[in-house]
């Protein structure tokens, strides 16, 4: 009786786990698919495959919805992002791993606490008043320097993983008379491609897709927009009632790059984000 | 005596510290700061008059005469509670499915689970908005087609709009918190269960006794991960249903946004960023207020373990 109950468990669990695959990878074939189709056949239309594909809709993208544009202002700004905070948090994980300083203890507890303390994108108002009186308010190097924040989660994965490296290393480099710059660019820098990797690739990825703070901060200038603000913003144009082939074609147009990426990568997103929450 | 050297190397700590610790202070310190202030004022932006200050009262009218913010509150912890109801137990499922390193292609299945995110919330939102439309979503098209209902459902109703935001994040929430319980799973060494085998216990009991305890730590960081993560939930809610209809869908962080910045564009903002910077930490103190009373009660668990 047990044996029976048993397999009978083990189809249902696999009917769940094959149910979940579905329900995860439907939306995006939806999106990518319907992205080829025409009005109509989204709107009526019972296939899950185009009929004729579409490519047109999305040369549509491009031109009338200027979506080359913001394309590469997501490509400038993800980039610009993911390398600013490698170089701010990697610097001060680093100096938080192996110096001692005045304040080093007031620094460590205000950043844990803001990892559960937060007021939510109503900061976003102080940050573009500030903006506004320094004449900053439509720049893309505050886009920039704004979805870069503080990196909190980044300096402490980089601090965890420099405690882990021996440091017989930096005091050999120190006797010889090297400033912590050089310790820092010349052993600690190669030395932590492995987190440094995972902390690039999480930042781009969540700058890409980044919505409120880039759609507040680009208000004003509206050359500025991101990939991922534009299409969302399909939602209230002229596009949303009879241009659903549209709106999925630049919805692809938003996902594509990142799932193109997280074909190569996925391993490094998923193990990244273990090591992250084992250590953390 | 304070050698040259040493002062040389403080400054060059702080030197290495300055550009994260600027950017933490300006974005993150600062406007706790600023909203901290304005709480205690009436402000309606540059070009309406000076801040006034006004003491409690904006707390007064948040306890008093705000039945909307506490109606936010309910739908986020609706929201929230319904969002980890969900997507911890099925994120657990298939992290145990997927954990036996015999399986082939197991990278592969957890791939494609763990998709959703690294996808914009904010675009599938969007997605999500027209499969649940009421006349030419697919979902609607489907539960016709296999006869399952036989008028279409206005998902975005005031009674199911709630439904759909949670079906939303926790389609986006499931590979996420399954990587989480698959690392804390591989913590457990594979000898415990041996020995388990050999005394004969069966899967129940191994579950129960073996593989749930020994999360604890895990499942109390992934709790927490959830608990404040979902309640900061906003730009799929946003997108979708903007709050509505009728509020429904309102929760607390959305709610205080909108004293500051359009909901949609075009929408209009009641500019007041003394009463919105007050509901903003009174929400914030909700959130802390929970994050406390769990780790007292996970707290009190570990004892009982």
């Amino acid at each position: 009786m047990e044996k029976a109950f048993v397999t009978i468990l083990k189809v249902l669990s696999w009917l769940l786990l094959i149910s979940l695959f579905v329900f995860t990878l439907y939306p995006v074939i939806y999106t990518l698919l319907g992205s080829l189709k025409t009005n109509a056949e989204l709107t009526l239309g019972k296939s899950i495959l185009p009929e004729d594909p579409q490519w047109v809709n999305y040369i549509k993208a491009f031109k009338d919805a200027n979506f080359f544009q913001y394309g590469l202002n997501s490509l400038i700004v993800s980039s610009a992002t993911m390398a600013i905070a490698v170089l701010t948090s990697s610097l001060s994980g680093y100096v938080l791993a192996r110096y001692k300083f005045a304040g080093k203890k007031l620094m460590l507890s205000t950043y844990q606490a803001m990892m559960f303390v937060t007021i939510g994108p109503v900061a976003l108002y102080p940050i573009m008043n500030m903006l506004s009186k320094i004449g900053m308010e439509k720049s893309m190097l505050s886009l920039i320097l704004v979805l870069t924040g503080g990196q909190i989660t980044n300096v402490f994965l980089v601090m965890g993983f420099v405690q882990r490296l021996p440091r017989e290393l930096d005091e050999a480099a120190t006797i010889d008379g090297c400033s912590i710059f050089r310790v820092y660019g010349q052993i600690i820098l190669p030395l932590t491609k492995p987190i440094l990797g995972v902390v690039a690739l999480f930042t781009f990825r969540n700058t890409w897709n980044d919505y409120i703070t880039s759609l507040i901060l680009t208000m004003s200038n509206r050359k500025l927009t991101t990939l991922t603000v534009a299409v969302v913003q399909l939602k209230y144009s002229v596009w949303a009632a009879a241009e659903w082939h549209i709106m999925l074609a630049g919805a692809s147009l938003a996902i594509i790059p990142v799932l193109s990426v997280y074909i190569f990568t996925n391993k490094q997103f998923m193990s990244g984000l273990m090591e992250g929450a084992v250590k953390g | 005596m304070i050698s040259k050297n040493k002062i040389k190397q403080k400054g060059q700590i702080y030197l290495m510290l300055s550009p994260n610790l600027i950017l933490f202070f300006t974005l993150s310190v600062y406007p706790i700061i600023w909203v901290i202030r304005f709480m205690f004022y009436q402000y309606g932006g540059p070009g309406t008059g000076e801040p006034i200050f006004i003491g409690l009262d904006n707390f007064r009218r948040i306890f008093t005469k705000d039945p909307i913010f506490w109606k936010s509150v309910i739908n986020t912890l609706v929201y929230a509670g319904g969002k980890i109801l969900l997507v911890l137990p099925l994120a657990f499922f298939a992290a145990m499915m997927l954990t036996k390193k015999n399986l082939k292609g197991v990278g592969a299945f957890r791939a494609i689970l763990f998709m959703p995110t690294i996808l914009s919330s904010a675009v599938m939102a969007l997605v999500f908005y027209l499969l649940f439309n009421a006349y030419n979503g697919e979902i609607n098209k489907y539960l016709m087609t296999l006869n399952i209902i036989d008028q279409p459902i206005n998902w975005l109703s005031a009674k199911n709009a709630m439904k759909v935001i949670v079906i939303t994040s926790v389609w986006g929430g499931i590979g996420n918190y399954m990587i989480y319980f698959i690392a804390g799973l591989q913590g457990i060494s594979n000898e415990v269960y041996e020995s388990a085998d050999i005394e004969g216990a069966n899967f129940t009991q191994k579950l129960f006794c073996i593989t749930i305890p020994m999360l604890g730590p895990v499942l109390k960081m992934i709790m927490m991960i959830a608990i404040v993560t979902a309640f900061q939930d906003m730009s799929s809610i946003m997108v979708m249903t903007e709050g509505g209809p009728i509020n429904s869908t309102m929760v607390m962080f959305l709610y205080a946004y909108q004293f500051f910045f359009p909901i949609s564009p075009g929408s209009l903002v009641s500019t007041q960023f003394g009463y919105g910077a007050s509901v903003s930490f009174v929400s914030a103190c909700i959130v802390g207020i929970i994050t406390i009373a769990f780790l007292r009660f996970s707290r009190k668990l570990d004892e009982i373990y």
